[in-house]
C-alpha cells in the first residue's frame, strides 16, 4: 500500500538510541494535504524561521520543518508549554504555515507540536492514517472555517433604580426581582443563541458549538452565549456573513461577532485516542 | 478546483449595508487560535510524546486565565484599553478624580489663603481682597454640598 513501511522504525531512523531524544533535530508537522507542488514551499519558513519542506507518501503530502529537540524535545516541550509567550509564538507560526497552504488547497491542520524524529517517521504516519486523513480532507475541501460568537449584556440596563431601599425587606425584594429578571434574560439569550446556531448551521457544511471562552482571557464584556464554529463552502461565504449580519440586527440585547475565515481546524479532525 | 480564501481573519467579501449590530471581525484572537491549535485538528501521537495531561492542564490554565493582566497585555490581549465604553468609563473616573482634586485644592487654598495665613506672609492689600473673596466662596460651596 505504501512504499514506506512502518515496522522497522521502532528504532528511530538516523536518530540513534532512544536517549538521544532531547538532543539534535526532529520534524515538526504542520498539516497534511493531498498534494502540494514542490515549488509551493519555496521561500516559506515556519518555526524558528526554518524553511518548510514536503514529505509525500500514500497519496498525501505533509508540510514539515526542522526543529531543535532542545526546545521541542520532551523535556523542552513540557517546560515551554507552560510559557504562554512561547506558546503564543509557536501557535502563531504554526497557524501562519497552515493558513498559507490552506489558501491553496484543502488542508488538515495537525495539532500544535506534533513532532516526529525524522521525515521517514512522518511518511509512516501518512501511510498509517491514509484513509482517515483523506476522509478528513474530503470533508473540508472547498470550505473554510468561520466563527460566530454571540455576546449578551445581561445586566446592562438593570441599574435604573436610583432610590435607595428604605428597609431590608425592600432591599431583598429588589434583589429578588433583579435575580428573576436576569434569569429570564439569560433563558431568552440562551434560546436566541440556539436559534442563531440552528439558522447558521442550515447554511453550512458542518457546525460545532465550542465551549464559551472565559472573559478573563478574551476581555469581552457580557456573557458569551454562543461560540460556534462553522464550515462554510467558500462560494457561500458572502451569503453566510450577510446572514450573520441579519441575525445580529434582530438581537437588540446581543451582538454577533464574526471571525474567519480560517483553515478548517475544528472540522478536519482526526483523533486516535492513542 | 475551488481555492480556499482565508483572509487572515479579515473582513468577508460581502460588506454592503452592514447592520449596526454586526461587529467587525477582529484579527485572530489568541483565545480563538489556542482553542483550535491545541484542541482540534489532526491529533496523532508523535515521536515526541508530551503527556497530554500537560497540554490539557495548560488549556485549562488558559481558560481559567491563571495569568496576570500584565501577561495578558504581553500576549496582546489588551483590547479593553481601546474599548470605547470602557475607556469612556475610565474617562468618567478620571473626571471625577479631577473634580475631587479641584475641590481639595480649593479648600487648601481657602485654608492657606485665609486672613491669618495671608497676614503671616505680609501680602499687599489687593491680595487680601482676593483672599476674602475665596474665603466668602468656600462656606457657600460647603453649604451647597450639604444640601445635596
Amino acid at each position: 500500500m505504501s512504499d514506506v513501511t512502518n515496522e522497522p522504525m521502532a528504532e528511530p531512523m538516523g536518530g540513534g538510541p532512544a536517549e538521544s531524544i532531547g538532543a539534535g533535530t526532529a520534524s515538526y508537522v504542520y498539516l497534511a494535504a493531498r498534494d502540494i507542488p514542490d515549488d509551493a514551499v519555496a521561500g516559506i519558513t515556519g518555526l524558528e524561521s526554518q524553511p518548510v519542506r514536503l514529505v509525500r507518501n500514500a497519496g498525501l503530502t505533509a508540510v514539515v520543518s526542522t526543529v531543535d529537540l532542545a526546545e521541542f524535545g520532551e523535556d523542552g516541550l513540557r517546560r515551554n508549554l507552560e510559557d504562554l509567550a512561547w506558546l503564543e509564538h509557536v501557535a502563531r507560526s504554526h497557524n501562519g504555515v497552515v493558513h498559507h497552504f490552506g489558501r491553496q488547497t484543502a488542508v488538515a491542520p495537525w495539532r500544535l507540536a506534533t513532532i516526529m524524529l525524522d521525515d521517514e517517521r512522518v511518511a509512516g504516519l501518512l501511510a498509517d492514517w491514509e484513509h482517515q486523513l483523506k476522509a478528513s480532507l474530503d470533508r473540508v475541501a472547498g470550505c473554510s472555517e468561520w466563527s460566530v460568537k454571540m455576546i449578551t449584556e445581561l445586566s446592562a440596563d438593570q441599574r435604573t433604580e436610583t432610590d435607595q431601599p428604605t428597609s431590608g425587606t425592600a432591599y431583598l425584594q429588589r434583589r429578588r426581582a433583579e435575580y428573576s429578571r436576569q434569569n429570564s434574560a439569560q433563558e431568552q439569550a440562551a434560546a436566541a443563541a440556539d436559534r442563531v446556531h440552528a439558522t447558521l448551521s442550515g447554511l453550512t457544511a458542518a457546525s460545532r458549538r465550542l465551549p464559551p471562552q472565559d472573559r478573563r482571557l478574551t476581555g469581552h464584556r457580557g456573557e458569551m452565549m454562543l461560540n460556534g464554529a462553522y464550515l462554510v463552502p467558500d462560494d457561500r461565504s458572502e451569503e453566510f456573513s450577510a446572514l450573520v449580519g441579519e441575525l445580529g440586527a434582530d438581537l437588540p440585547e446581543s451582538r454577533l461577532e464574526l471571525g474567519g475565515p480560517w483553515p478548517p481546524y475544528s472540522f478536519a479532525t482526526l483523533e486516535t485516542g492513542a | 478546483m475551488t481555492e480556499s480564501q482565508y483572509g487572515g481573519g479579515m473582513m468577508p467579501a460581502g460588506r454592503q449595508a452592514r447592520p449596526p449590530a454586526y461587529d467587525r471581525p477582529q484579527p485572530d484572537s489568541l483565545a480563538d487560535l489556542l482553542e483550535r491549535v491545541l484542541d482540534k485538528g489532526v491529533v496523532l501521537a508523535g515521536d515526541i510524546r508530551v503527556n497530554l495531561l500537560d497540554i490539557e492542564l495548560l488549556t485549562i490554565k488558559i481558560r481559567l486565565l491563571l495569568v496576570s493582566v500584565d501577561k495578558a497585555v504581553e500576549m496582546g490581549i489588551d483590547w479593553w484599553r481601546h474599548d470605547p465604553s470602557l475607556s469612556s468609563k475610565a474617562a468618567e473616573e478620571h473626571d471625577a478624580l479631577q473634580q475631587e482634586n479641584a475641590r481639595l485644592r480649593e479648600r487648601l487654598d481657602a485654608l492657606e489663603g485665609g486672613p491669618s495665613g495671608r497676614q503671616d506672609r505680609l501680602e499687599p492689600a489687593s491680595s487680601d481682597q482676593d483672599a476674602e473673596r475665596v474665603d466668602d466662596e468656600t462656606p457657600a460651596a460647603e453649604t451647597e454640598r450639604a444640601q445635596r
